[in-house]
């Protein structure tokens, strides 16, 4: 690959810019990405490529190299490849060039301009498909160089703000509160009474996090059997809750119930037994299935949905406003990507 | 006595301004910054206050040629020590986020009042020990006991915090940064148990030298000594028997430090009365 100097020209099509059914007309699998790549290198002036593809976003970082417009070069070759008119192209997608293309790759890689402010899986992803580029051959100095430095950036802004701090889905947060009860999972024994979505999400989280020992009750033996079955434990049936919640530190409760499963009072005489070790009770059902007054008792703490739901939509506000100081994290470290790239002649200044 | 060039407050005090450095940056970056300051930077920092207080220590105990423990602020200055040591030594054993915050405003606030109050400080008094090493090492013994009950305080102290913070569902401060609180729990007895055996060795010690002359000791400073023990112990029993919860058992560490350090008061003054003055005579002289 040649470093002759170029221009660099991003083309994003994305959940800002597109509805989804709009989207999924973008939407590439492995052998179409590939199909993409030696399409555009088929063509004169497209020397670099680097295709980003998600389900929330296609994604072109293309260097272009003796054409009088880069910018109807590329969307020319994509129109070509999409079988689409380079209008509606255009309506569809952001067009940025040099410093701003760099600037987006770093923001994307951080989470930044993710659906889910901060969410972490978009760095893999880009990590992903420029490991692709770069397997393929289509990656040279200047992709390379943006690409390297890019994740850097992308991984300061993760480490030196709150970005992707604090858990935002109701399963995750009830996880982390364990977490910040017991420490480790590992020795941590959870009930779940109910065999319901949230109940099954919130039992598979505890499970990835360590969580070994579960019972899983429910108002039928057959139903607690299928549900043992399925996510592995010990099937047990609500009407004898009080015989065996002593030995549970963490309940998540999600079962249909006209009145609390769990009394203040049912639950004193249990947790007597545990000799002082906390419980975490963990209401998700409504009507709420445990008695609101267990949280007085000490060494239980009592979350219902909505005290998960305002904690998650918490840590969502305070990723959101970390946006503002990553965004000046991207602005300086693009700023400086794009003068060692023109410096070394790469890129043509423009 | 000055050592290096400055005198051995001045020491202390940079050792003072290192740790409320520390505490500072700590809490900034946990509340400003929301993120938590890596714990081997804050051990770093610890550890350079902590090797500026002894060579402070170190200058003022040549002037007496042993533990510098013969007024109130070498006892508050010996027992910061003591908890800084414990926290850079033991400490990373614990994997405690946050505790180096909270051992260094632990230490800068004790510094800044024995360093701001001039009567605590009399650098005139002799001696206190004779030339007896055993009771110069039931007084380190004793001092150092009481740094780690001082850590125990600030355990118990985060215990509360993040159980407050559960109970009332409030995330922000410090709750991120701190430790589960079943750790804390752990750590607590843990702690007790060490603090237990070592005040236990220092009274065991004192007591071979209290038995021989019992008039070796006033009575405010063997009541006291021994009613701190005691509360331990008692502290100790319970906890094993479970009969405290762990909340209870937070509330009343940080209540027998209180008392703890209160009891300082008896051991200073004791080192003014008359009937004291056995203790400085060399042991050969009390036996």
């Amino acid at each position: 690959m040649s470093a002759q100097s170029g221009e660099l020209l991003l083309v994003t099509i994305n959940h800002e810019t597109v509805p989804m059914e709009e989207r999924e007309r973008y939407a590439l699998d492995e052998p179409q990405i590939r199909a993409l790549y030696k399409s555009l290198h088929a063509r004169n002036g497209i020397e670099e490529s680097l295709i980003l593809n998600t389900c929330n976003r296609f994604e072109l970082y293309a260097k272009t190299v003796g054409v009088p417009n880069s910018e109807s070069a590329v969307i020319d070759a994509l129109g070509t490849f999409y079988k689409t008119d380079a209008d509606s192209l255009r309506d569809h997608a952001q067009i940025h060039g040099g410093q701003d293309a760099i600037r987006h790759l770093i923001e994307v890689s951080a989470g930044l301009k993710s659906q889910i402010t901060g969410e972490a899986e978009i760095f893999g992803q880009v990590k992903s498909a420029y490991a692709m580029c770069q397997n393929l051959g289509y990656a040279g100095a200047l992709i390379n160089r943006m690409t390297q430095k890019g994740f850097q950036a992308a991984k300061l802004i993760r480490h030196s703000t709150p970005i992707g701090e604090g858990q935002i889905n109701i399963s995750n947060v009830a996880v982390d509160l364990s977490l910040k009860i017991f420490g480790g999972l590992e020795n941590a024994a959870a009930l779940i009474i109910g065999t319901g979505e949230i109940g099954g999400k919130t039992a598979k989280a505890m499970r990835s996090r360590g969580a070994k020992q579960f019972g899983l009750a429910s108002h039928t033996r057959e139903r607690a059997e299928a549900a043992a079955s399925e996510w592995g434990g010990e099937p047990l049936l609500v009407d004898e809750l009080a015989e065996y919640i002593g030995k549970y530190d963490i309940v998540i409760a999600s079962t249909e119930t006209e009145s609390p499963l769990l009394t203040r009072d049912a639950l004193k005489a249990a947790h007597a037994q545990r000799k002082n070790r906390p419980l975490f009770l963990i209401d998700l059902g409504l009507p709420r299935n445990l008695d609101p007054r267990c949280e007085d008792l000490e060494d239980v703490y009592l979350y219902n949905l909505d005290d998960l739901a305002r904690i998650a939509e918490d840590n969502l506000s305070e990723r959101r406003a970390a946006i503002k100081s990553s965004e000046a994290i991207a602005a300086q470290k693009s700023e400086s990507i794009w003068q060692v790239l023109v410096s070394r002649g790469l890129v043509s200044f423009l | 006595m000055s050592l290096l060039g400055l005198e051995d407050r001045q020491w202390i005090f940079l050792a003072t301004v290192v740790f409320a450095v520390t505490s500072g940056l700590g809490t900034y970056s946990a509340l400003k910054l929301r993120r938590n300051a890596p714990r081997r930077y804050t051990l770093v920092l610890v550890s350079f206050g902590w090797i500026l207080q002894t060579i402070g220590l170190y200058a003022r105990g040549l002037q007496y040629g042993g533990c510098p423990l013969s007024n109130r602020f070498e006892l508050v200055q010996f027992m910061v020590w003591s908890a800084i040591a414990l926290y850079i030594f033991v400490g990373p054993a614990f994997r405690v986020s946050f505790l180096g915050m909270f051992t260094s405003t632990f230490a800068t606030l004790f510094s800044i009042l024995s360093l701001s109050i001039p009567a605590w400080d009399s650098p005139n008094r002799t001696p206190i020990f004779g030339d007896s090493p055993w009771i110069e090492t039931h007084a380190a013994l004793a001092l150092f006991s009481y740094g780690v009950f001082g850590v125990l305080a600030l355990t118990s102290s985060m215990y509360l915090l993040q159980s407050r913070s559960l109970k009332q569902k409030k995330m922000g401060g410090f709750f991120p940064f701190m430790p589960s609180i079943a750790e804390l729990a752990n750590i607590n007895l843990r702690l007790l148990n060490v603090g237990f055996f070592i005040l236990s060795s220092s009274l065991a010690i004192g007591a071979v030298y209290w038995t021989k002359d019992l008039e070796s000791v006033n009575f405010p400073k063997l009541g006291t000594t021994i009613a701190v023990w005691l509360a331990y112990g008692t502290l100790l029993l319970l906890r094993f028997r479970q009969s405290l919860s762990y909340k209870q058992y937070s509330w009343a560490c940080i209540a027998v430090f209180t008392v703890a350090l209160l009891s300082l008061e008896a051991v200073d003054r004791s080192f003014d009365d008359p009937l004291d003055e056995s203790s400085v005579r060399p042991p050969s002289e009390q036996l």
